[in-house]
């Protein structure tokens, strides 16, 4: 696909260097040559200078030629503008960075009357997955298919866990019984797709995948459960940590916030009259214990500076806090202080970069079947999604164990109905399921491109699709 | 720096360079030469390219080791486009044989040889096939055809295009190449029924239009075109040659009919001011004795003009002995070279006018201290840091030239002919002054400065950069 993308930044950035992996022709656009001489080092992009603004630049870009536009620029007035004016221009799909809170209520009305087919704000969708982890804090990440019907979640194996050290084969009967799936595991950065000769180690990042009420079962037999958060401390007062107080303390979460800049401070005390807001530096170790540190569930750090957030996390971790969230936006970073024992790293722009993958596998495969989510593990390496299978979908009715899948595939879980049916060897795939497949590497547009052509034509029991 | 993938990439584009040799070895069964140079030549770079793409590297891949990868294929392919010359037998010396492969590939265009009539057409279409090669690039041709290459590509096709700045089509650089590539083949076609339709043999217009289509220099006859003495010929190969040094990129937006930005390239229209200023003045200095009537005095000038400026290097006539005037004129041109992304070479239109644009920009500042003023070209700005590389480039190419002239110098010739020898091949245009003019050849010269003039033609071809990088002991580091 011919995808323009207006804004160079951060996001702009890692969403370039994700689409051209997956091989799409894309245009940059940037007022900053510097910037786009960067961009153009690193990757094979076509780069236009000029402003987001300016329908003669957008269309120096190909605006009229093109699939997709994402605005990504710093002002979301700009994207807004940017979106108007490449739809008129032709674009067929536009893609705006919304951020400001302001906009939230009128965003409906914004996305109808400008003709933006989709709105991102990394920010809240940053603090929705981290208020997803404050709820259940034994993962160090948690991803949700079929409306919440089905949950993915990853933690990091210990010494003493029971299931260290041996094949999965030989689990505990009581953990056998539960209707879960392992599906895949992070070690060192080298994704494994587990079978049941599979045996975890320590360190290993797992991700299991199940009902929410097994998962809770499997973490309790674990002896890790811990229920949700019930006070949270947040360091940083950013538009994350806005979004954030805004869901914890509907949640009724007790919150501390500390805040350096004063009228920031002010502002957010205004709208979270519970809170408590400290104007202070969050990095500084002597104001943490001052204010009580260790008798929290949670830490959150969501400053502006990677480093700062690593650095406090660690602190945090050490001085015993059960539960710390760290915002990195570097990814080499967040591998780093993985080995460190920071597990729950979340990354706006990796978040961002998901959302908008998906869109645009959605509109590569407008025919096949659909793909109802897509969700990024084990630091990009691996891919989770949802399908909902079509009558396109091939190899309807046969049983798992005589299809081919291609390697590094795998059927986490199905759902059929109201039933959630953890697939096993006479399992079948049946029009209308929606199913959880988790795929090592990606580029999986469709339910078919799981199929490994080179074996399923001969496959017993294989009729013509 | 990854050698180890550079060397895999290097073999894999040398596998597919092997391929290339295979229209010659056509031509050469066809007329019932002795096909083993070519067998035994496809053999050997068959062999080693398989050799080397199947060592298996880490796969850390950047800027610097796209430079290597580029100055170490051209040195190669240099060296074994060498061999058919020297296992046909027909150019005895080896050191000839790699200057005339160096001079086909590089669209060089000078030749050491006395007699080119006398040899065998399989060799006689290889030297011109070369040009064709090497016009737009073999790098550009393996990126457009191997999908292997992959992330790789765009480090390589950077590096081999000329011009300061990068030229893209579409986003990404296959692509880009298949367009460069389809562009370069459709020309190089018309060319050929062109020339045929003017009356030439037809494999005369083919190993022709491939010299003009690379704006080599090479021809079939030892009087170049002067040989047909054919006013049609000449316009055609004059207008060709004119549009093989535009940039490329213009026929692309010719193509999407995006015909007022065309007009909008100041490079563009610099150049084609500078053609048309040479060729009137040169006309008006021509010797009215010899030539009969002013229009024939713009024929020749148009000419040789078009054919210096481009960097071909055809003749239909010795302009060694027109006036001084005249000489010094095809002299610049020679410095000027052709528009940037084109198959010519010189230092390029775009960077002579950042040079005099930065030149009037600096006078500004003597008068006006604290001004502040940028460079713009095409309505763009040109960042400092561009500016800078432009004025290196400049600088280091005239240290160049005077190296290699001042190494010429030592076989004792005079001053026009070790000097125009060096420009002529660091620039690639081929025939230089007096008894290296357009009529003469470098078989006179020594072995050393031969060798010295090859290694000009290639950094000359490559812009300088991707072979000093193979000199420089940063690049061989591992760190």
């Amino acid at each position: 696909m011919n995808i323009i993308i207006v804004g160079c930044g951060k996001v702009g950035f890692s969403l370039a260097e994700q689409l051209v992996r997956e091989k799409h022709n894309i245009t940059v656009m940037d007022p900053d040559e510097e910037t786009l001489q960067r961009a153009s080092d690193a990757m094979d992009i076509m780069t236009v200078s000029g402003s987001g603004s300016s329908a003669v630049d957008l269309r120096q870009a190909g605006a009229d030629e093109a699939d997709l536009m994402v605005a990504a620029t710093s002002s979301d007035e700009v994207n807004m503008v940017c979106c108007l004016l490449s739809k008129n221009l032709g674009t067929r799909y536009t893609i705006a960075r919304i951020r400001n809170p302001e906009y939230i209520s009128s965003l409906a009305d914004l996305r109808r009357n400008l003709n933006i087919d989709m709105v991102i704000n990394p920010e809240n969708s940053t603090a929705i997955e981290i208020s997803r982890l404050l709820r259940f804090p034994a993962a160090a990440n948690i991803e949700t298919f079929c409306r919440g019907r089905v949950e993915l979640i990853g933690f990091r194996l210990q010494e003493d866990d029971f299931l260290t050290d041996k094949p999965l084969r030989e689990l505990d009967p009581r953990v056998k019984s539960l209707p879960l799936l392992f599906c895949a595991a992070d070690r060192d950065g080298e994704v494994y797709i587990p079978n049941g000769n599979f045996i975890p180690r320590a360190g290993d990042q797992l991700y299991v995948a199940g009902q929410p009420a097994a998962l809770d079962r499997f973490f309790i037999l674990l002896g890790r459960y811990v229920s949700k958060a019930k006070k949270v401390f947040l360091v940083g007062g950013g538009k994350v940590s806005l979004y954030l107080a805004h869901i914890l303390d509907k949640l009724g979460m007790q919150l501390k916030i500390v805040e350096r800049d004063e009228a920031r401070c002010r502002m957010i005390s205004e709208k979270f009259p519970r809170a408590i807001v400290l104007c202070a530096d969050g990095t500084d170790s002597e104001l943490l214990e001052s204010e009580n540190l260790t008798s929290y569930d949670a830490f959150v750090a969501l400053t502006d500076r990677d480093e700062d957030n690593l650095i406090i996390s660690l602190y945090a971790m050490q001085r015993g806090i059960a539960k710390v969230i760290t915002k990195c936006t570097r990814q080499n970073y967040a591998g780093i202080v993985r080995s460190l024992g920071l597990d729950s790293i979340v990354s706006p722009k990796f978040i961002t970069a998901s959302h908008i993958l998906h869109m645009v596998r959605g509109l590569q495969n407008s025919k096949g079947s659909v793909m109802n989510s897509l969700h990024r593990i084990a630091d990009g390496h691996a891919e989770a999604m949802d399908f909902t299978v079509g009558p396109s979908t091939r190899f309807l009715g046969v049983p798992l164990k005589d299809l081919h899948l291609k390697k590094g595939i795998l059927l986490a879980a199905i759902v059929r109905g109201q039933e959630i049916i953890i697939p096993e060897g006479s399992t079948c795939l049946m029009e209308n399921d929606r199913v959880v497949i988790i795929a090592r590497g990606g580029g999986i547009l469709d339910l078919n491109d799981i199929y490994d052509d080179e074996f399923s034509f001969s496959a017993p029991g294989s009729g013509p699709q | 720096m990854n050698l180890l993938l550079v060397l895999k990439i290097v073999g894999r584009v040398l596998l597919f360079e092997s391929l290339t040799l295979l229209p010659p070895l056509g031509v050469a069964l066809w007329y019932g030469e002795d096909p083993m140079p070519f067998v035994s030549t496809f053999v050997l770079v068959a062999f080693l390219g398989a050799f080397l793409a199947s060592l298996s590297a880490p796969p850390t891949f950047f800027a610097r080791e796209g430079f290597c990868c580029v100055g170490m294929i051209w040195v190669l392919t240099g060296i074994l486009g060498s061999l058919p010359f020297y296992l046909s037998g027909a150019v005895p010396s080896f050191v000839d044989c790699l200057f005339e492969s160096f001079s086909g590939f590089t669209t060089t265009g000078g030749t050491v040889l006395p007699d080119v009539e006398i040899l065998p057409q399989g060799v006689q279409f290889w030297r011109c096939f070369s040009h064709w090669l090497g016009g737009m690039g073999v790098l550009i041709l393996a990126t457009a055809v191997l999908p292997s290459l992959g992330e790789q590509s765009q480090y390589l096709a950077r590096a081999e295009t000329p011009g300061p700045f990068v030229l893209k089509l579409v986003p990404r650089q296959p692509r880009t190449s298949k367009i460069l590539y389809a562009i370069y083949c459709v020309m190089t076609l018309v060319v050929i029924l062109l020339l045929w339709a003017a009356g030439l043999p037809l494999y005369d217009a083919v190993v022709h239009a491939f010299s003009i289509a690379g704006t080599g220099g090479f021809s079939s006859k030892n009087a170049s075109f002067a040989f047909y003495g054919n006013p049609a010929v000449d316009l055609i190969v004059s207008v060709f040659t004119l549009l093989f040094s535009l940039n490329f990129g213009l026929f692309y937006l010719a193509l999407c009919r995006r015909f007022k930005e065309i007009w909008k390239s100041e490079e563009l229209r610099f150049f084609l001011a500078v053609v048309t200023l040479s060729t009137v003045f040169i006309a008006w200095d021509l010797d009215p004795g010899h030539h009969q009537g002013i229009l024939e005095s713009l024929r020749y000038a148009f000419f040789h003009v078009t054919s210096v400026i481009s960097t071909s290097g055809f003749f239909t006539e010795d302009y060694a002995l027109w006036p001084q005037f005249s000489q010094m004129i095809l002299v610049l041109l020679m410095f000027c070279g052709s528009c940037s992304n084109s198959t010519g070479g010189g230092i390029k239109c775009a960077r002579v006018l950042i040079l005099l644009r930065t030149l009037r920009r600096e006078l500004h500042r003597l008068a006006h201290p604290r001004a502040v003023e940028v460079i713009k070209l095409d309505g763009r700005v040109v960042e400092d840091r561009a500016v800078r590389t432009v004025l290196a480039f400049l600088g280091c190419y005239m240290l160049i030239l005077c190296a290699a002239g001042l190494i010429i110098s030592l076989d004792g010739h005079s001053f026009s002919i070790s000097f125009s020898s060096a420009l002529s091949s660091l620039s690639n245009v081929g025939p230089g002054l007096e008894l290296v003019g357009p009529t003469g050849n470098f078989s006179a010269l020594s072995p050393l400065s031969k060798l010295v003039m090859s290694a000009c033609m290639v950094i000359g071809r490559l812009e300088i950069f991707p072979i000093l990088i193979l000199l420089s002991p940063n690049a061989w580091r591992r760190t």
